[in-house]
Parts: C-alpha cells; sequence; structure tokens
C-alpha cells in the first residue's frame, strides 16, 4: 500500500501523458498513413485509419510529377538559402558577440544597449519599408533577399555575448601574453570555447530561415525559386482537393526537420533553455 | 556550462609571436568586429522601421514618392465609419486580439501540466518530451498541411472518431477552435522545455518541507511549484502573447480568412493592402502596422524590463 501511494504521482503522470502523446502522434501519423493511400481510396472508401492498398505513387508524382509545384526544386532552395544564411549568421553573430563581451571601446554599452532595446521593436512595421530597400537593390526574386536581412538580428548577439562573457579572462591574456592579436585571441580561443552556444545559434538560424513563412512568399514571386515554407502554400491550391498528394507533400516537408532534430535534440532543448535564461 | 572545463587543444598550441601588434593598441579593432552586423543592422532594420513609421503618414503606393499627409491614415482607419478600411482595421485587429485571448492562456497552463507531469521522471517521459517539442521546429505550412485533412468533415478522423459532423472550417466558434488546436500542437513544446528547465531548478527540500508541514499535491502545486516558475511564467507570458500577435499562416491556409472573414486577421490586411494584385496602398497599410505595432510593443516593453533586470 505504501509502495503504491509512492508510486502514485508517477502513474498519475504516465496516464496523462500517455493521452497528450496520443493526441500530439494522431495528426502525424495520420498524415503519414494517408500519403500511402490512393486518392480513389481516401474518396470512395469512406473514413479509414489505415490504407487497404498502399501505395508509393503519391510521393513520386508529388516529387516529380507537377511543375506548378515543384517541391523538390523548393527544398532545394530552402536547403541553400538556409546554409548559407546559417554560416554567414554564425560569422557575424559571433564577432558582434565578441566586440561586446571581450573588447574595450568607445561606446560599447551605448551602442549594445541600443541594440538590445530595438529587440522590442515590432517587426510588423518594417515590413513594408523593408521590402522597398530590397526591391530597390534589384533582389527580388533573388537568394540574397532572403539570406541578408536577418543578419541584422540582434538577439542571438545577446546570447552568445552571455556566453562568452562567462569565459575566464585568463584564457585571453595567456594568448595575448604569447603575442596573439585580437582576431587570433578570437578564432583560436574564444570561438572553440563558445562551441555550445553557437551550436545552438546555428540551429535556430537554420530552423528559423527554413520555416520563414510571410516573407518569402513577399519577396518572391516565380515559383521556381521559391523556398519550400511559402512553396507549399502555392502547393495547397494547386493540388487543392487532391488529398494524397496534400499528404505525401506534408510528409515530404516535414522530414528534413524530423532528421535534424534526431541528431541535434540535445542542443534544441538546451538552446531554449538557455535563450529563457534558466540556465546561463 | 560544464563545457567550458574542457580546454580545447588549440589552446595549447602555439600562436606565432608578434604577427601583429598588440590588439590593445589599436583603437579600431573592436569596431571592425561589430560593423559588419552594424551595417545589416542599419539598411535592413533600423531605416526600414524609422520609414515605417515615417509612410504610416504618406500616401505611397511602393513606387513614386511617398507624399505627406498627415493623420489621413490614421483617421480613414480609425474614424471614418463609412470607409472599407475602417472596417479592416476593426475586423482584422479584433480577430487578431480574439486570437491573442483564445490562445495564450492555454499556451500557459498546458505546457505547465505537461512538465510538470514530464518532471516525475516518469516512463519514458524523455520520449514525451521529444514527442512534444517537434511540432515547434516545422513551419507554419507543414503544420497547416498535416492537420487538414484531420478536420475533414466525412473523411476526417476528429468528426468520425467524436462522432461529429462540425464543419470546422466554415462555422463559428468552431474555425477558431480548429486554429487553436492546430496552434497549439505546433507551440507548446517550447513553453513546455522553458518550464522544464525551471521545475529541475527549484529546491528539492522545499517540497519536503511542505509535505511535513501537511501540504497536498495541489497545495505544493500552488504554494511551492508557481512561485518557484514566477520569472519563467512571466517570459512565456510575454513572449507568447507577442508571438501569438503575429498571427498569420493559420488563417491564411487553413480557413482563407473566413468564415465571412471572422478569422480574417489584421496581418493577412497589411499584406493584401501593400502586396496584393491591386494598386498598392502601403501607406495606409503602414498606418494598419504601426497600430499592430503599437499593441505588440506594449507587451514588448514588460519584456524587455524582464530581461534587463536579469543583465
Amino acid at each position: 500500500m505504501r509502495k503504491l501511494k509512492k508510486k502514485l504521482p508517477k502513474l498519475t503522470a504516465f496516464g496523462f501523458l500517455i493521452i497528450f502523446g496520443i493526441i500530439f502522434l494522431i495528426p502525424l501519423l495520420w498524415a503519414l498513413l494517408t500519403s500511402f493511400k490512393p486518392e480513389v481510396e481516401i474518396q470512395t472508401l469512406g473514413y479509414r485509419f489505415f490504407p487497404v492498398k498502399w501505395t508509393f505513387q503519391n510521393f513520386k508524382e508529388a516529387l516529380f510529377g507537377n511543375s506548378a509545384a515543384p517541391i523538390g526544386r523548393w527544398f532545394f532552395n530552402s536547403m541553400f538559402i538556409s546554409t548559407v544564411h546559417t554560416v554567414l549568421a554564425l560569422i557575424i553573430v559571433s564577432m558582434s558577440a565578441y566586440a561586446y563581451a571581450k573588447l574595450e571601446f568607445k561606446g560599447k554599452n551605448f551602442i549594445f544597449w541600443a541594440l538590445m532595446t530595438t529587440m522590442m521593436f515590432p517587426s510588423v512595421i518594417n515590413l513594408i519599408p523593408l521590402y522597398k530597400i530590397v526591391q530597390t537593390l534589384g533582389w527580388i526574386d533573388n537568394p540574397l533577399a532572403l539570406i541578408v536581412p536577418g543578419l541584422g538580428g540582434v538577439f542571438n548577439i545577446y546570447l552568445v555575448r552571455q556566453f562568452m562573457l562567462g569565459i575566464p579572462k585568463e584564457f585571453s591574456e595567456a594568448a595575448r601574453i604569447d603575442g596573439a592579436n585580437e582576431w587570433q585571441i578570437f578564432t583560436r580561443v574564444i570561438i572553440p570555447l563558445s562551441r555550445p552556444v553557437l551550436t545552438v545559434v546555428a540551429l535556430f538560424a537554420f530552423t528559423g530561415s527554413w520555416n520563414d513563412f510571410l516573407w518569402p512568399s513577399i519577396v518572391m514571386n516565380t515559383i521556381e525559386k521559391m523556398p519550400l515554407t511559402p512553396g507549399l502554400r502555392i502547393l495547397q491550391g494547386v493540388y487543392d482537393i487532391e488529398i494524397a498528394h496534400l499528404m505525401s507533400s506534408a510528409i515530404i516537408s516535414i522530414i528534413p526537420t524530423f532528421v535534424l532534430y534526431l541528431f541535434a535534440q540535445k542542443y534544441f532543448l538546451n538552446g531554449l533553455a538557455l535563450s529563457s535564461g534558466v540556465k546561463g | 556550462m560544464k563545457n567550458l572545463q574542457t580546454v580545447p587543444s588549440s589552446i595549447g598550441s602555439p600562436i606565432k609571436k608578434g604577427t601583429a601588434k598588440s590588439g590593445r593598441g589599436n583603437k579600431l579593432v573592436p569596431y571592425l568586429f561589430i560593423a559588419p552586423h552594424l551595417i545589416i543592422f542599419l539598411i535592413f532594420f533600423a531605416i526600414p522601421a524609422v520609414s515605417g513609421i515615417y509612410v504610416a503618414f504618406t500616401k505611397w503606393n511602393l513606387y513614386s514618392a511617398p507624399q505627406w499627409v498627415g493623420l489621413t491614415n490614421f483617421y480613414e482607419i480609425l474614424a471614418n465609419k463609412d470607409s472599407t478600411f475602417y472596417f479592416q482595421l476593426h475586423n482584422g485587429l479584433f480577430n487578431t486580439i480574439k486570437f491573442v485571448c483564445f490562445s495564450v492562456p492555454f499556451f500557459i497552463i498546458i505546457p505547465l501540466l505537461l512538465a510538470v507531469a514530464l518532471n516525475t521522471k516518469t516512463y519514458g517521459s524523455k520520449i514525451f518530451q521529444s514527442i512534444f517539442y517537434m511540432p515547434t521546429l516545422l513551419s507554419i505550412s507543414s503544420v497547416i498541411l498535416t492537420w487538414v485533412f484531420m478536420f475533414h468533415r466525412n473523411l476526417g478522423p476528429i468528426n468520425n472518431i467524436l462522432g461529429l459532423r462540425t464543419n470546422w472550417f466554415g462555422q463559428q466558434p468552431f474555425t477558431w477552435m480548429a486554429i487553436v488546436i492546430i496552434t497549439l500542437w505546433w507551440g507548446i513544446g517550447g513553453n513546455m522545455i522553458i518550464y522544464l528547465a525551471a521545475l529541475n531548478s527549484i529546491d528539492r527540500s522545499l517540497y519536503e518541507a511542505a509535505e511535513i508541514d501537511g501540504a497536498n499535491a495541489i497545495q505544493r502545486f500552488f504554494k511551492v511549484t508557481i512561485p518557484g516558475l514566477k520569472n519563467q511564467l512571466a517570459y512565456t507570458v510575454v513572449l507568447t502573447t507577442i508571438a501569438q500577435f503575429n498571427i498569420y499562416g493559420q488563417p491564411l491556409m487553413f480557413s482563407k480568412g473566413g468564415p465571412k472573414e471572422s478569422t480574417r486577421v489584421l496581418m493577412m490586411y497589411i499584406r493584401e493592402l501593400a502586396f496584393g494584385s491591386g494598386e498598392s496602398i502601403a501607406g495606409l497599410a503602414s498606418a494598419m502596422a504601426v497600430i499592430l505595432g503599437l499593441c505588440i510593443m506594449a507587451v514588448s516593453v514588460i519584456q524587455f524590463v524582464l530581461m534587463r533586470n536579469k543583465d
């Protein structure tokens, strides 16, 4: 009896979690199972959870079959845009964060806190003029429009600076005595030590860029140049009521994120706690 | 930060001596470090931010030069009851705020309950944690595509499992319910992880002391857990509210603003007026953006105060 009483909280928690867990998995499972059903089966057999006849046809057609919704092409575009954006973000963020954390210069605190204040500025106000600037630069339908503007963000600089502040002075002092200049201290001492936080920045920069919806749908007009996320909206219009195609496209679009999550789960979870200031 | 204790090998490796002047001597170097970011920040953030406010007071079609018209745009959207733009702003803002009010409480309560349950370290809690967090990494368009068929009137599992004949896409309050459910599925994982990390850092002895004093589970939840999560709760309320104010993709893709404009949110009108198929009225759209921005800003100010206190 005592033993049961001790276990009761755990069992209640488990019951609660399993109910929510199932609710959470059903949409994914449903989309996955539907994507293996032939369209005729969906439309004629009525509601059935599992396919009667399994087919890969939907995936084949979604990937290669329709030039109005070239999901493979979009996938490639997204890969390119998000990768370049992430690499540039890492360079720019770590350079700035290093200066604000470790270097002394006139106006440092003023510039830093001025930047941080802009974080609360609502980005919806920027949207229309930003379009004008990008258009003036001739970047409409150009991947640069999706790669560059986001590099001006300030939150990651805050995050990395906080981390770098925690790196003891002795490390950089030792290198300085050895005759290293600021750039060498930065690349050989501070960057390697900041790897945990930079991993987090990279993951969030990549997924953020990958998932961006509104902005790319404004600046990219040509179907072939679109990234995947806004492309899916066009796809929704193209396939309309072809449910099997919609579901296989949904599954295709989920796979990359899912794979990334499998490999980097720990960093995502740590990163979130880090950025909310629980650890850090 | 346990990774700090392992010193990477590069520190031991000899760095070439005297390749440059002492870093301390060169006053320009730090500015070179911050310059790339500052330049991009100025061009793609600061200038658009200032112009965004400026053009709200102009007549502008995105192409010719903006013409100063003073408060005309604001009068049009805020006070001119005969104007369609008046209707659009009020309908859009009202729907946006409605969604914020519907969704934010659940965005706090559900993740909190999940975090408390996970914190018991019950069977498979790591797996559950992964399941709840995964959707937050998906894009809104993937999420909507995954969900549309769930709500299908005849063929979807929701109506079939629950034995309903609900028209989720075309009848209120069901359309809002569907949008809120989808948004919760998409987003609660983030807050859950934040609470979970904070729960881990609450001192065990507080619970033991409360138990000795005869507090039951519910009392312990309200007297120990909630106070222990005070900062995280404040932080997530603010952040979630801001995030939900930016709602756009869900009603656009799920209900296309319907039924009868009831899920058309302000962001949809702004986008349509500035970048839609007709001639752009970017000035007026900017005025709407400023109004939406002011609502968000009111919430963000609180966030900034919280962050600054922590630094």
